[in-house]
């Protein structure tokens, strides 16, 4: 039970830090988009 | 239109991506790294579907921009479940297969639901903005995941050469992106950041090929070439 529980946790930490780093470098927002998927052109929409 | 230098790039990124599958299956790894194989089929794929709807629509047509950002998606995914692969592989002689299973997809749908939260409160037509948003909410999840999966290797003295040279080339690809997109969002002004995220690209499959190409599964890095780190 308690290592499920620390699966969990783990988990919740890993999004919740890569939210606030999201947050972090995104706070300046240009507007940019961040496509990281092949080489193809992004739409020009 | 996009041009010479879109095409010659993207071209040249599509080539490698399947020049990856072609060295795993020559060196038979795919079912090994099967997850990294699958991804990199999911690209080429991807790029001849774009390639489609771009000849076929346009570059600021609804088909192609769907097609795009739907696509991006699926390949994100992909992306995560090949880091997650990553992460079998260095766990796999501690037992742990079901914990990091159990993690992944904890995570994943973690992400999902935060997207959706995110999407929910300002949205009323909502699918392509939540396919947006999960799709960047995933890049970050996946460049922590990556710096995570370093420390655990170093920590581990993980010396399988293929393997540390797999998450290396995540870690500097995730770090790349995540660079470029903050200095865009810094200085939106300056129009050289859009020329960049294509070549970056192609910085993986040529990572990967190396690693397949140049060192055999049991291939070993001497863990004093990776870091010290004191008992």
């Amino acid at each position: 039970m308690s290592r499920k529980l620390a699966v969990l946790f783990l988990a919740m930490l890993v999004l919740a830090g890569a939210m606030g780093l999201k947050t972090v470098i995104a706070s300046h927002n240009g507007g940019a988009v961040m496509m990281a998927n092949g080489g193809a052109p992004v739409p020009r929409k | 239109m996009p041009g010479p230098f879109d095409y010659t790039v993207w071209i040249l990124c599509t080539l490698l991506e399947a020049g990856v599958v072609v060295c795993s299956l020559l060196r038979h790894s795919f079912r090994r790294y099967f997850t990294l194989n699958l991804y990199m089929m999911a690209s080429v794929a991807t790029s001849l579907g774009r390639y489609v709807f771009l000849t076929r629509s346009g570059l600021a047509s609804n088909e192609y921009t769907y097609f795009y950002y739907y696509s991006d998606a699926i390949l994100t995914i992909c992306l995560y479940f090949a880091l997650m692969g990553m992460y079998s592989l260095v766990f796999e002689e501690l037992g742990a297969k079901t914990y990091v299973r159990a993690f992944s997809m904890l995570l994943l749908a973690g992400t999902a639901l935060f997207s959706y939260g995110v999407v929910h409160q300002s949205e009323s037509r909502m699918v392509t903005p939540y396919v947006f948003e999960l799709s960047q909410n995933l890049y970050f999840v996946g460049l922590v995941l990556t710096y995570l999966l370093w420390g655990a290797v170093l920590k581990m003295r993980e010396t399988r050469a293929r393997v540390v040279q797999f998450i290396l080339s995540l870690g500097v690809y995730f770090s790349l992106y995540a660079a470029n997109y903050a200095l865009h969002n810094i200085y939106p002004n300056i129009g050289y950041w859009m020329y960049l995220p294509p070549l970056i690209s192609t910085l993986l499959p040529i990572a990967w090929c190396y690693a397949l190409l140049r060192f055999n599964e049991d291939a070993r890095l001497a863990p004093a070439r990776l870091a010290v780190i004191p008992r």
